[in-house]
């Protein structure tokens, strides 16, 4: 290991540390306040962003949704809050823990971990409901906190990385060692990322296209990095497409399906979701999607299938997005309602298994550079 | 004429209740054995109520076989200790059909004699044995009869009568009947149950075949005051009444016979010797002051007629034709029908024509009806279009249909007098449901007396809420003249009153325990059908029902609310002490303390206050 090297992943290990403990910091405010109200005999309350539609507003300049002005106050002297409230002083609890330690939780064990406290939570979906709630009253998600999604993706190519995570940290690893890609998880996500000689990020939809392009060697043959979101991408997997073009300084492009659903997983990739309003740094405004377009669907004579109610509904619902008011969001959806019909990834394999890396690939990131 | 009324006659009411049973409650075992308990039970508390004693009701029902299946023979007895009947009476009362002293427009239970009278009637042509009636008006002597009905002639037959020594007054009527106690048995309970509700005064025991005995002891010890007696009221009359009422008021001549002459004679003070005519004529115009009506129309008959006793003795009076001033009558000396003038001018004029047309529709007014003055008569007459002084015997048809839709509309009649009711009265019925229901929350209450179609009714109603109730959901007991209602509820007012009142705008959401008493007390209960188990839903009771329902209800709603608000004070504080303990485990490591906060202070101040 050179000097140099060394020099830098001790850097990068203050950076991570710094960053704990700014999060520390944050929890143990936030639970001396509610410690001195109790201590003054008070019911403790605490304000937070109002994350009803009617505050979820667009902002142009971000590029992304956010939450507007208004805020609700929960207190716990409101007994249709107290459960509520008190599920979210443990979780703030339990993710002190989590961050102290360093331990990594999931949404699922988060919910189990509840019932050793007493703390009431009937199901998941309320559990989840209240790790949002952390997330708007801190402004910080929740993988700051060490709690990560069930479901993974994955990411293939020439990049070098250090771990954080304890037991780990210092740790190297090149993440085109292992030809099924590697699972995006905590600690890929806390990793720093050191360097690489890729030049562009290639976000693909599916499990079965990211292995071809493994086997077909798109990350060499086009030096890039590939990563396969699993339908619409986890927030980690949002959050380190994010890192790789900030940090990495590398473009990104996404290709999903040509139909509407494929074409939302690229905008909330480009520009978040209406449900994380509440949280900056996941959003990739400069990322590109390169197809599959309504237009290519003609342009290349794709097999298509016809288009359900839900997928016109869709398409209805999204030209309401302000988002959609222009550019390629807008023309694409339009020929979508045309056309009624939509078209696979797989659906190039119809002109060969390999046509859509050989033909479609490159023509699409040249295309890119001009978008 | 005479004809029909013969054929009428030869059909007695007690066949005419023999082939019309059914009417009367008796059209099958079970039910005939649940109307007989109704009718014996019913007229023991009457006697009881109308001489002011606190009612002891013994009941029992006794199989006569055990062993058979039902239905079968069944022994019923009810022994009450009320004033008894005369020993004279006892026979008429108990072994004719129609007999009995409850013809008055007054409040009662049923009419005495019809009810009891056709289960004897029911047990004898079931069973074929006599009625046992044992009766004691002094509390020494005991007069027991055995009796027989003969269906034909509507006569008692007497079996038996013999008399004991006792130390107590009271009835005790025993009959033998075919009945079905494992059908009407849950029926009879609930009878009992809640005649003994409405009747607090009273003590009730049942003692049934299967040896089980149920009693229900005196709640409490006043007793309402007994209805009296009134004249109808104008609005609740009709043609049919009227005419009936006229009759009533109109004098009829004389049957002018031996005795009549007799009487004449004597009331004159004239001896035998004198009897000429103009003697007779003068001594009657001496003493006219001091004779009785009827007298004075006999010498009114003579002076026209213009003749002595002797004569007089010889005709019978056919007619007296008022429009055309003549009087014939009947000579038996020559079998002829002779006619005489009536002359308008003479002084006796009047007083036959009078007579026969009856009273004036003033004095008519005043005498037969109730709330009826001389002013308000006289305003009535100018109302319908008749002078005051016209005669009711000499109004058409028509006319009397006229007199008696007018008596409808006219609107300045006073309200009917309820003296003729007998509610229970709202304390006793507190009282009554307070030991029957041990209740957390009671109300009672007693509307003023209301009228509809000129029938005075008063409501009277109680709701009690929880404690000891154990039902779920709204259960009625209905009672109309202190007769619980058992069947037919769907379609009664008092329950279309309930069941269109929002509940929960009360605070009596979901199936709350809740009991609600109704009595109405009429000279006149609006019965649906001839069963008497529901009560017609008519504009004036629906209003008073709803009225009374709606002021108990706020009161309730008042008691939910505070119940409420300690329910939810305590529930809050159950809130408090599960979670502010966590929120304060959970800061004090969030926010590096060693120590707990103090949060036992909100804990306290959050604490509920205890209610009464």
């Amino acid at each position: 290991m050179s000097k140099k090297s060394d020099k830098k992943a001790k850097a990068l290990s203050k950076k991570a540390q710094e960053k704990q403990k700014t999060i520390l910091e944050m929890l143990k405010n936030h639970g001396a306040k509610i410690y001195d109200d109790l201590n003054s005999g008070q019911f403790p309350k605490f304000s937070i962003p109002s994350r009803s539609v009617s505050n979820i507003v667009y902002d142009k300049k971000l590029r992304q949704y956010i939450l507007g002005n208004s805020t609700a106050l929960r207190s716990s002297k409101n007994t249709s809050q107290l459960r509520s409230f008190t599920q979210l002083m443990w979780l703030a609890f339990f993710a002190n823990r989590l961050t102290n330690e360093k331990k990594s939780s999931t949404l699922r064990d988060i919910y189990y971990s509840s019932q050793a406290f007493a703390i009431d939570f009937e199901d998941q979906a309320e559990s989840d409901n209240i790790i949002v709630d952390l997330e708007a009253v801190t402004s910080r998600p929740r993988e700051d906190f060490h709690i990560f999604p069930e479901e993974r993706s994955s990411i293939f190519g020439d990049l070098n990385i250090e771990y954080t995570i304890p037991g780990y940290e210092g740790k190297k690893m090149n993440l085109s060692n292992h030809p099924d890609g590697y699972s995006i998880g905590p600690s890929l996500t806390t990793a720093e990322l050191v360097d690489t000689s890729a030049e562009i990020v290639i976000a693909i939809e599916k499990g079965g296209l990211f292995t071809r392009f493994v086997e077909e060697q798109i990350d060499k043959k086009f030096k890039s990095i590939i990563i396969n979101t699993g339908g619409q991408a986890p927030r980690s997997t949002r959050t380190l497409l994010k890192r790789l073009h900030d940090e990495m300084k590398l473009p990104v492009i996404i290709l999903t399906d040509g139909d509407v659903y494929g074409e939302h997983i690229a905008m909330v990739i480009k520009s978040g979701s209406a449900n994380a309003a509440h949280l900056r740094e996941l959003t990739v405004p400069d990322a590109k999607w390169v197809g599959v377009w309504a237009t290519d669907i003609e342009k290349y004579k794709l097999p298509t299938i016809p288009m359900t109610e839900s997928d016109i509904k869709r398409c209805y619902d999204l030209q309401k997005d302000p988002r959609y008011l222009d550019g390629i969001w807008k023309k694409e959806l339009e020929v979508f309602l045309r056309l009624k019909r939509k078209a696979e990834l797989e659906a190039f394999s119809k002109y060969g298994l390999t046509n859509i890396t050989d033909k479609y690939l490159p023509q699409k990131l040249e295309l890119a550079k001009s978008l | 004429m005479a004809s029909i009324k013969e054929k009428f006659n030869q059909i007695s009411p007690s066949e005419f209740f023999y082939r019309n049973r059914d009417l009367a409650g008796f059209s099958n075992p079970s039910r005939s054995l649940y109307t007989a308990v109704r009718e014996f039970v019913e007229n023991g508390l009457d006697a009881c109520d109308q001489k002011g004693i606190f009612p002891d009701i013994h009941l029992s029902i006794k199989a006569v076989d055990p062993e058979k299946p039902d239905p079968k023979p069944y022994i019923l007895t009810v022994k009450d200790n009320g004033p008894g009947i005369e020993s004279k009476h006892v026979p008429l009362a108990f072994g004719t059909v129609l007999y009995g002293s409850k013809f008055g427009l007054k409040q009662a239970r049923g009419m005495f004699g019809l009810g009891a009278t056709m289960a004897i009637l029911y047990g004898q042509i079931t069973t074929n044995k006599p009625v046992v009636v044992k009766s004691s008006t002094d509390g020494q002597i005991m007069e027991i009869f055995e009796l027989l009905l003969d269906i034909q002639k509507n006569k008692p037959v007497i079996l038996k009568h013999k008399n004991k020594e006792v130390s107590k007054k009271g009835l005790t009527v025993s009959i033998c009947l075919e009945g079905d106690y494992s059908k009407a048995g849950s029926k009879i309970r609930d009878y009992v149950y809640q005649t003994s509700l409405i009747t607090p005064y009273a003590s009730i025991t049942f003692d049934d075949p299967k040896g089980e005995k149920f009693h229900y002891s005196r709640m409490i010890k006043t007793m309402p005051k007994p209805p009296t007696i009134i004249r109808p009221h104008p609005y609740g009359t009709d043609v049919e009444t009227i005419r009936r009422m006229i009759v009533d008021s109109q004098f009829e001549i004389p049957t002018i016979d031996d005795a009549m002459i007799e009487k004449v004679r004597k009331d004159l003070g004239l001896s035998k010797k004198n009897f000429s005519f103009t003697a007779i004529m003068d001594k009657a115009k001496k003493r006219w002051k001091t004779l009785s009506r009827q007298v004075r129309v006999v010498i009114s008959l003579m002076s026209f007629l213009k003749m002595d006793f002797e004569k007089l003795n010889k005709i019978r009076i056919e007619d007296l034709d008022v429009p055309n001033n003549t009087l014939s009558y009947w000579d038996f000396g020559d079998s002829t029908s002779k006619t005489v003038e009536l002359d308008p001018e003479s002084p006796y004029y009047r007083q036959l024509t009078n007579t026969v047309q009856g009273e004036t529709l003033t004095a008519f007014l005043t005498k037969k009806f109730q709330r009826v003055g001389p002013t308000t008569a006289v305003k009535f007459a100018k109302f319908a279009g008749f002078k005051p002084e016209r005669r009711l015997g000499t109004m058409t048809n028509q006319e009397l249909a006229h007199l008696s839709n007018s008596l409808q509309k006219f609107d300045e009649f006073m309200g009917p007098d309820s003296s003729c009711l007998a509610p229970l009265g709202a304390e006793p019925l507190e009282k009554g449901m307070r030991k029957f229901f041990d209740p957390d929350f009671l109300t009672v209450i007693q509307r003023a007396p209301s009228a509809y179609s000129g029938f005075p009714f008063i409501v009277e109603m109680g709701i009690a809420y929880g404690g000891e109730i154990s039902t779920r959901g709204i259960k009625v007991y209905r009672f109309a003249n202190r007769i619980p209602l058992l069947y037919d509820e769907g379609s009664d007012v008092v329950l279309k009153v309930i069941n269109d009142i929002d509940w929960s705008r009360y605070k009596a959401k979901g199936d709350p325990p809740l009991v609600i008493v109704s009595h109405i007390c009429s000279t006149r209960i609006p019965y649906k059908t001839a069963g008497k188990e529901n009560v017609a839903d008519r504009q004036e009771i629906e209003r008073e029902l709803k009225l009374a329902i709606q002021f108990m209800a706020r009161k309730l709603s008042v008691f939910m609310n505070k119940r409420g608000q300690a329910e939810a004070a305590k529930k809050r504080a159950n809130l408090y002490a599960k979670y502010i303990p966590l929120i304060s485990q959970f800061c004090t490591e969030l926010a590096g303390k060693k120590k707990e906060p103090n949060f036992q202070k909100i804990l306290q101040e959050e604490k509920p206050i205890e209610n009464e």
